[in-house]
């Protein structure tokens, strides 16, 4: 997992995972905001939203519980995912995973 | 991506599952898809990542479809009961696993049940589809149409000035499978199955009221035996997502029945 972890830093990883799933033509609209829609803005299709959702947990690790946060949306909850909300939830788990792990490493120092 | 040699080919899968509070072993379910535009999106959209709650959940892209490979011959039942066999033994599953089978998917796991009984623990079917007199026939000539209309250069013009993304992806990807592969004409050498009755496992099984194959319900309800059918009232073929959390609560209950 990255060291740090900032919503600016998770939109910027995802910009790039964005860029290996679906290629360079997802920035002709424009850049990625927290606003972008996957389905309406990016037309997304929902494989590639599989891939995508893989390769986060690649570059977070299994700290980000995206099978326990997916489990609780209904299907047009899903479809209607903004990047802001994936970015803001990866954000605060990563942080607090990261948080937590760090405080286990005082806590062997100590 | 996880993408597994099995069979000859090269199959996409995903694997989803979280860590058992109390470290026992949990049930494996294999969960297998629709015909053409379907893949293994639908069920990770809807009921996957809920099931992996409680269960290891294994998503199969079928052979032709999502970000499997797409070989040019090989589309009959028995082939992808094959690959999905030659998946479990990659996998290492010797246990016998809960098949969830939408639509075309609902066929594949009837048959696994059928031919490999001690891999098959429960069925849970959505809208399954099987072969029955003039099948092969119907699905093929559908099919044939399909690609017929999607081959046509007016059709492609139309997906090119009025097509988002996503839909003229979804069609490429459509007809490239339905004019450059034997699917069409593997489905219509399908025979109707007279096995029905000799299916072993448990089995549940949900169409919706609108369906148009009402007549596989009935069948599978008479000749399946201890099959429990539920007719969805105001729901089409497309079950698994118009009432995916329905869906999803008679999937955690079946479970927890046959677990």
């Amino acid at each position: 997992m990255p060291e740090t972890v900032t919503p600016e830093s998770v939109l910027a990883d995802l910009e790039q995972i964005l860029i290996d799933v679906i290629g360079d033509d997802l920035l002709l609209d424009g850049p990625l905001t927290m606003e972008t829609s996957f389905d309406q803005d990016l037309q997304l299709e929902s494989i590639e939203f599989v891939a995508l959702s893989e390769k986060l947990l690649e570059t977070y690790g299994e700290q980000v519980d995206f099978v326990g946060w997916l489990a609780e949306m209904e299907l047009d909850d899903i479809i209607a995912l903004t990047v802001g909300q994936l970015v803001d939830f990866v954000a605060s788990n990563a942080s607090n995973a990261s948080n937590a792990s760090n405080a286990d490493a005082d806590a062997s120092e100590a | 991506m996880p993408i597994e040699q099995a069979n000859g080919l090269k199959l996409h899968t995903q694997h989803l599952s979280t860590a058992a509070p109390d470290g026992q072993p949990r049930p494996q379910v294999v969960m297998l898809h629709g015909l053409v535009i379907d893949n293994l999106s639908s069920w990770y959209y809807t009921i996957a990542n809920p099931v992996a709650q409680v269960a290891d959940v294994h998503l199969v892209d079928l052979r032709g479809h999502g970000r499997s490979e797409m070989p040019k011959t090989g589309y009959t039942v028995e082939d992808n009961v094959d690959d999905v066999v030659a998946l479990l033994d990659r996998w290492g599953i010797t246990e016998p696993v809960h098949l969830f089978g939408n639509s075309f998917g609902g066929v594949v796991s009837l048959a696994l049940a059928h031919r490999h009984p001690e891999r098959v623990a429960s069925l849970f079917l959505i809208e399954a589809h099987f072969a029955v007199e003039g099948w092969g026939e119907h699905m093929a000539g559908s099919l044939a149409l399909a690609a017929f209309g999607l081959d046509e250069d007016a059709v492609q013009d139309w997906l090119a000035e009025n097509a988002d993304r996503k839909l003229s992806r979804l069609a490429k990807r459509s007809e490239r499978f339905l004019t450059e592969t034997t699917l069409i004409d593997d489905l219509q050498a399908e025979q109707p199955i007279g096995w029905l009755p000799e299916i072993a496992c448990p089995t549940y099984a949900m169409y919706g009221a609108e369906t148009d194959i009402m007549d596989r319900a009935l069948e599978l309800q008479a000749k399946v035996p201890g099959c429990e059918l539920e007719i969805v009232p105001d729901c089409s073929h497309s079950l698994l997502t118009e009432q995916s959390a329905l869906v999803r609560d008679r999937a955690l209950t079946w479970l927890d029945r046959v677990t």
